[in-house]
């Protein structure tokens, strides 16, 4: 029976775990794993015996893969980590994103640049998915802020989205063979071409069991006030798909800026969804008040959540993979910033408490019931 | 060798070679100990950008890069150049 909330916390100092019984009074930190080195990418996977992975991206010595079966207590490095083959000419440099795949053991791992590897053995051996590795557009993809990274895997039976940076929204439905690029209604403020095929700045895709077809993005925004070539482009920074990533249409009028890196769904309703919106010059959070801001419809319209959280000359940045939420009757929100503090929002995020105050700069938080 | 790569190579602190150019040495671990050259050197060959490879007290970029020859009793050592934060 599941009893303990896992949290996994990739920082630049390497990955932390903390648990806590399930009423979430009081969390256990332990770490750092991965020796100082950089965790971009961290994974959860409840499917069977819980497995804890975390992306070891070393800048001397190249990218490993670390995994832990005993819940958190240790890691060891899989026998290999995400390599191109030796003709392609390309160099893994960084490991973006670690999500379970479709087989007992498979998992799937987005790389800088842009590419995809799959395993078939919990992370011990990958090869490189070509249909979207060596897809046709590849090359002409740009690195965005963070690197040219594909920083986004979702999985819905047989298809898989992709989010790249940038690269824009890359759909299969053949079970991960074939790759589109599906970016209808994906602004792009940064080309002539307002909504161009591909070449969008995804931040980040979210699905819902809860409602088939439904997606969530978080693009690139901040364009409103764009006067070039193309014009404005106000409201690209928020998406909602319900046709399972074919369209997109915009849903963040209402929120105090359409810039932002996180967002996640709620596990019980599929119209609650949470964004993090920030200043689009500096990334920090809007006039020094950090705040998680909610819709309960579907995007229709936003409220904002502050209980708890700092009122004033508070200016971190929450990344991409930044936040989650567990999936417990009443669930809790998790966010970690770029200043070190992990903080937990209670019922759904109406009240905020900061867990660990000075932790390295996040990257990344995973919660998982186990 | 740097303590951090012995794991890499069963604990062994030097390795020995009869390669005739650093590039030579570099397809020996290639061959011989694979783990160990992953570390050192990228999926198309290159040598990673923040390693520093030297012959005896010489860094290879001032010699002739990894075609640099070596002798009998030379010692090449790789180092992670210096970084902080």
């Amino acid at each position: 029976m599941a009893d303990r909330v896992v949290l996994m916390i990739g920082t630049k100092k390497g990955a932390f775990v903390a648990d806590a019984a399930k009423p979430r009074k009081s969390f256990s930190l332990r770490g750092p794993f991965g020796g100082g080195i950089p965790a971009y990418s961290t994974l959860i996977d409840t499917r069977g015996t819980p497995r804890l992975y975390a992306s070891s991206c070393n800048p001397f010595f190249g990218m490993k893969v670390l995994r832990s079966t005993d819940l958190g207590k240790s890691f060891k490095e899989t026998k290999s980590a995400p390599a191109f083959p030796k003709d392609d000419g390309r160099a893994v440099a960084n490991i973006w994103s670690l999500e379970a795949g479709g087989g007992k053991k498979d998992l799937l791992c987005g790389v800088e640049p842009a590419s995809l590897f799959r395993s078939p053995d919990g992370g011990d051996s990958w090869e490189m998915v070509a249909g979207i590795s060596n897809h046709e557009h590849a090359r002409k993809w740009q690195p965005g802020g963070g690197g040219l990274c594909m920083h986004t895997i979702v999985r819905d039976g047989n298809r898989v989205h992709l989010g790249i940076s940038t690269g824009g929204h890359y759909l299969s439905e053949d079970g991960g063979q074939t790759f589109k690029p599906s970016n209808n209604g994906v602004g792009a403020g940064f080309a002539p071409d307002p909504y161009p095929e591909f070449g969008q700045c995804v931040h980040k895709i979210v699905r819902t069991d809860r409602a088939p077809g439904r997606l969530y993005m978080q693009n690139h925004g901040g364009w409103a006030e764009w006067t070039g070539p193309g014009g404005p482009r106000p409201d690209i920074g928020v998406l909602r798909s319900d046709d399972y990533g074919h369209t997109w249409r915009s849903i963040a009028k209402g929120l105090p800026s359409d810039f932002g890196f996180p967002i996640v769904v709620h596990p019980h309703d599929p119209d609650t969804v949470y964004v993090v919106p920030l200043e689009v010059t500096t990334r920090t959070c809007p006039g020094g008040a950090p705040a998680v801001w909610r819709s309960e419809n579907g995007g229709e319209s936003w409220s904002r959540l502050t209980k708890g959280l700092p009122k004033k000359e508070t200016f971190f940045t929450v990344l991409r993979d930044g936040m989650d939420i567990d999936e417990l009757k009443s669930p809790a929100l998790y966010f970690g910033t770029t200043t070190g503090q992990l903080w937990i929002g209670r019922d759904g995020g109406e009240k905020w408490e900061c867990l660990f105050d000075a932790l390295p700069p996040i990257h990344n938080v995973k919660v998982a019931v186990v | 060798m740097l303590g951090a790569l012995r794991t890499y190579c069963g604990g062994a602190e030097q390795l020995q070679t009869s390669a005739r150019t650093v590039r030579a040495a570099l397809e020996d671990l290639e061959r011989h100990q694979f783990a160990l050259y992953r570390n050192i050197c990228d999926e198309t060959g290159a040598v990673r950008r923040h390693l520093n490879v030297f012959v005896n007290t010489e860094n290879v970029r001032d010699l002739n890069g990894v075609e640099t020859k070596l002798s009998p009793g030379d010692v090449l050592t790789i180092l992670p150049a210096v970084s902080g934060g």
